[in-house]
């Protein structure tokens, strides 16, 4: 031996050093920490980012439907159908505007358009009429214009008003429609007024007003060029009825008659008061036969002409239909008129309209007998505004401070309760409220009975949500869906029966599927042969079909469930257990273990199965979001788990509210999916941990 | 070879033989629902059973047979008591007719006294149709994803598709459906939100069946892209494709070559497998869409206790998915003659 240069090297016996002596290195123990298989696979987890992330939001998620249910006061049990469809809220609203002054065609952040704030129990409303009367929205008739106001955040007015054909109380204008059947003969229509009574010396007159606007016709081939060639009314078109000769005779005629604008008028039509049923009662008082935009004319005078001196009757406008032509008139107003001494001239004013929409509202709701017409009646061109608004719907809800009448025996409760004090003698000054749980705030007025001067009954002002039993105004994180349910609470007291549901079906799975699989595995031969038929002709059957067979036969609850879940999901766990054992029960150290004379039993428990346990334990998780998932199809299928709170039928009861409130659908969605994402990371993590080799290959 | 197909085809048809044995028992133990309609459709009705056998008829009443199902108006005098005749007789009344002249029951609260196979027949071209273009979009997609994704293993491109995948696996079907439909339907409205009517014109129809085939095929892409992902990166780390670089190919020809052929074996039975599962169609997605296929007619069947129709239905889903099994596993054989599912371990 010799170094570089070549020098010898000298070994001396000093130079050796034995690295033991003694005792055997076999012997010693070992100085790190021993580690079981367990432990390992638990480093190796947490090694893994992705899974640990999965895990944390896994056990957030259980955690949330272990303690929301418990914790959360709201009711999910008795429907309470005032408080459904309220937005979700985690942030107090900020009005942006002054609900009392609303200014037409101005916005709060001058862009035109409505801005909702994030989270804050609000909810935007699109192209919705506005009430110009009272200045605000028109939303349902149980909501008073005071609660309106204040849940009104956000408000803008589109600047111009929009000319529709919708009989809206809050529309003005526009024209009344009266429409003949195109396909039907002889089908006059008309407009009536209600009885009037008219004489010769009243000097009476009637307006009518058409409107000009013809945009209303979709098929202008219908409507036809107003007939030229014709003078109106001058006596050449023989009228038709009983009275031929009123065309000369009438006086009324010339002056007033403009030239037409449009088609607004088609056809025909008369102008008559009806005194009676029969034809022959009909006094005819002009007859049409070419478009007006405007005609007057002198009842008065018309009556004198035929020697009438007072008529009671009807006044009728009469379009003559045609065949194949859609015949209609648009009226724009009526407008009576006479002498100022005329007795019933408050009659006439209220049979006189400028205003066609406000007639026919009046006609619809208030009195049938006005204006009644025949044919198709509709409006045309009203005139409408419209808004887009944000609307805080807790105070729609519960901020109602409206005036609310409470009885004696009420008050009296809460004087007992010692929720407030009232002394009937002094007042309404006397109200002193002592607790928050009563329902009012402050005493407007009382009634006292006549006779006793005892006290009946109080007007009051106080919120509605203390009328509902809160004590303050609720909030609810998620909202509340139709059945007034807080959507919070109820997804998780849903995904706790899901989870209660899981994990003993996925317990119970994982016994038996072991003890099955393991017996199968480990003996082989003819009885894996005939345990595996079993498997297969039970795992041919869809799990649909399962469940669908036992929840008809034992009815749709918590214990048919679990039944049909197991019946199907331990044939997964034993397959695993099988193929593991399969692939341990020939290795060399159970060889090994055998030939030392251990029993079977001993060999399945001690040697097989704790290589075997981290695919199992993996597959058993992972059964635990099919399950969730299955509950959840169920319901969609209307088979849904009855008798509990279950997340499936929630799911597929909002499912209808998709497109009004989505946030219904959206949030238990993404719950669902959180969970089962989660779930997914979690399992996978374990695999990996449980078993490195298999690692990305997901 | 020709002997492992024909067992593998024989215990097919014996493990379907007893699964839908045991299906239309329990299926007949459930209550008796008489069917809908006044009497000339009871009587119809009751007079096919009595004939196919089973139901009995009888000139008297029977209180020893069990519930009486109906008794008909009098005629001269006389009215016929129906009974059920015992339910293992039943059923081999219907394997007698169904083996003879394919009769597989009416429909009695549906579509009173129109046989099943007629409603069956109506609706299965839906389903099938709208699975068979599913799966013409999603084997592709799925394939070029996975592919693309093994290629670039480790990359941001192949931790993207994986991430995305892995969470489009694990949300729920119906969870997707209502977001596919919040947004495409409702919020931009490009798409109708329900299934079309068969009156409506045919850009409407066509526009009806993105949604659906978008979502059917969501799993089915999902699920491709995974396995083939899986695979080929298996394949690419295998000796012999380091082998063919060795000698020489390019990656590209190695991976065309080798390395996609050799991944294909598994992934081709899957996609027969796949194609077949899927005629079953989505029961959420055609309840919750409006499709007039099978798995909506599972839905109406149940609302209606029409369980003639529900046990058909039953019987066609676990035939799929039996055949599935029958198919990926004879696949197996002939791609990979190595390979034999069921062979002794």
């Amino acid at each position: 031996m010799a170094d570089m240069n070549k020098n010898p090297i000298e070994f001396k016996a000093d130079d050796f050093v034995l690295v033991q002596e003694g005792m055997r290195i076999q012997d010693k123990k070992f100085e790190t920490k021993a580690t079981t298989f367990m432990k390992d696979a638990f480093k190796r987890f947490c090694k893994n980012k992705s899974s640990v992330i999965g895990a944390i939001i896994l056990a957030i998620l259980i955690l949330c439907a272990i303690i929301v249910p418990i914790v959360s006061p709201h009711n999910i049990t008795q429907v309470n159908s005032s408080e459904k469809f309220l937005a979700p809220k985690l942030f107090e609203p900020k009005v942006k505007i002054d609900p009392d002054n609303i200014v037409i065609g101005q916005s709060a952040n001058g862009k035109g358009t409505v801005e909702k704030g994030f989270w804050d129990g609000t909810r935007k409303y699109t192209h919705i009429v506005f009430n110009t009367e009272a200045g605000v929205p028109a939303l349902s008739d149980k909501y008073s214009v005071a609660a309106i106001k204040r849940s009104l955040t956000d408000i803008y007015v589109y600047p111009e008003p929009e000319l529709v054909d919708v009989r809206s109380p809050f529309g003005e204008g526009g024209a009344i429609v009266i429409e003949t059947d195109s396909e039907i003969a002889n089908n006059d229509v008309y407009m009536i007024s209600k009885n009037l009574t008219f004489d010769a010396n009243g000097n009476y007159t009637v307006e009518i007003v058409f409107s000009s606007d013809t945009s209303i016709d979709e098929n202008p081939e219908d409507i036809g060029e107003p007939v030229e060639g014709e003078e109106p009314a001058e006596g050449e078109q023989p009228a038709e009825g009983e009275q031929p000769a009123e065309g000369e005779q009438n006086p009324d005629g010339e002056p007033a008659e403009e030239q037409p604008k449009g088609k607004a008028v088609l056809g025909t039509y008369r102008v008559y008061i009806k005194t009676g049923e029969s034809e022959a009662d009909w006094i005819m008082i002009r007859d049409f036969s070419k478009n007006y935009s405007k005609i007057s004319f002198n009842i008065s005078e018309a009556l004198a002409a035929r020697g009438l001196t007072s008529v009671t009757g009807q006044l009728v406008f009469d379009v003559k239909s045609a065949v194949g032509a859609r015949q209609y008139i648009l009226v724009e107003k009526v407008l009576f008129g006479s002498n100022e001494n005329v007795s019933n001239k408050e009659a006439l004013e209220a049979a006189s309209f400028d205003d066609a929409t406000a007639m026919i509202n009046i006609a619809d709701k208030e009195d049938p007998g006005y204006w009644a017409c025949s044919g198709r009646k509709g409006i045309h061109g009203s005139s409408l505004y419209y808004c887009d608004y944000v609307l805080d719907t807790y105070m729609l809800t519960y901020g109602d401070a409206d005036l609310v009448t409470y009885t004696k025996t009420e008050l009296d409760q809460w004087i007992a309760d010692g929720w407030c004090t009232y002394d009937p003698k002094v007042g309404p000054e006397s109200f002193v409220r002592l607790s928050d749980e009563c329902p009012v705030d402050s005493v407007e007025s009382q009634t006292v009975l006549g006779v006793t001067g005892k006290l009946s009954s109080i007007t009051a002002r106080g919120w509605n949500y203390r009328k509902m039993g809160y004590t303050e105004m609720p909030k609810f994180i998620l909202g509340t869906d139709v059945s007034g349910f807080d959507l919070f609470k109820r997804a998780f007291a849903g995904l706790r029966t899901s989870l209660i549901l899981g994990v003993c079906t996925a317990a119970f799975c994982f016994l038996f599927g072991l003890l099955w699989g393991a017996i199968s595995g480990y003996f082989g031969g003819n009885v894996d042969l005939l345990m595996e038929r079993f498997c297969e002709i039970l795992g041919g059957v869809p799990w649909i079909v399962v469940m669908t067979l036992c929840i008809l036969h034992l009815g749709n609850n918590f214990f048919t469930f679990f039944l049909a879940l197991c019946m199907t999901g331990w044939m997964g766990t034993s397959a695993t257990t099988r193929t593991q054992f399969y692939r341990f029960k020939g290795r060399e150290y159970v060889l090994a273990s055998r030939t030392l004379g251990s029993s079977d039993f001993r060999l399945i428990l001690k040697h097989i199965l704790p290589n075997a346990m981290g695919t199992i334990i993996t597959g058993s998780v992972l059964m635990i979001p099919r399950v969730i998932f299955s509950e959840a199809t169920l319901a969609y299928l209307n088979l849904g788990l009855q008798g509990k709170q279950s997340f499936g039928i929630m799911m597929a009861n909002n499912q209808q509210y998709l497109g009004i409130y989505p946030n219904l659908v959206i949030f238990p969605a993404i719950i669902i999916a959180l969970m089962m994402i989660s779930f997914n990371l979690f399992g996978n993590g374990l695999r990996d941990a449980f078993n490195p080799s298999l690692k990305g290959s997901d | 070879m020709g002997k492992y197909v024909l067992k593998r085809i024989g215990l097919a048809f014996l493990t379907t033989f007893i699964i839908l044995s045991l299906t239309y028992i329990l299926v007949k133990l459930l209550p008796y629902e008489r069917p809908l309609g006044g009497d000339p459709i009871q009587i119809a009705y009751f007079d096919k059973q009595y004939n196919l056998g089973y139901v009995g008829r009888y000139e008297q009443e029977m209180p020893e047979l069990g519930k009486l199902l109906y008794k008909s108006p009098a005629f001269h005098g006389r009215s016929n008591y129906y009974y059920q005749v015992p339910v293992l007789k039943q059923y081999v009344n219907w394997l007698k007719n169904i083996i003879t002249r394919w009769d597989w029951g009416v429909s009695k609260t549906y579509q009173p006294n129109v046989k099943a196979s007629t409603i069956i027949m109506k609706r299965i071209g839906y389903s099938i149709r709208l699975n068979i273009l599913s799966s013409v979009w999603a084997v592709p997609v799925g394939l070029l994803l996975g592919i693309w994704a093994a290629l670039k293993k480790n990359s941001i491109t192949d931790h993207i598709i994986s991430t995305i995948v892995m969470i489009f696996i694990a949300i729920p079907s119906f969870v997707l459906i209502s977001f596919v439909l919040r947004i495409f339907a409702y919020n931009l409205g490009w798409l109708p939100s329900t299934w079309p009517p068969d009156t409506a014109s045919t850009w409407t129809k066509i526009k009806g069946y993105i949604i659906p085939v978008f979502c059917l095929s969501f799993a089915p892409i999902c699920g491709y892209c995974r396995f083939t992902r899986a695979e080929l990166c298996e394949v690419m780390e295998s000796e012999y494709l380091l082998l063919a670089r060795t000698k020489g190919l390019t990656r590209r020809q190695a991976i065309v070559r080798h390395a996609l052929k050799n991944a294909m074996v598994p992934i081709f039975p899957s996609i027969l497998a796949e194609f077949i599962g899927i005629l079953g169609g989505s029961m959420i997605l055609e309840s919750l869409y409006g499709i007039p296929g099978i798995g909506k007619l599972f839905v109406l069947s149940l609302n209606y206790k029409d369980y003639d129709i529900l046990f058909v239905d039953m019987a066609i889903f676990t035939t799929i998915a039996l055949l599935a099994g029958v198919v990926t596993d004879l696949s197996y054989g002939f791609i990979d003659p190595r390979i034999r599912m069921g062979a002794k371990k």
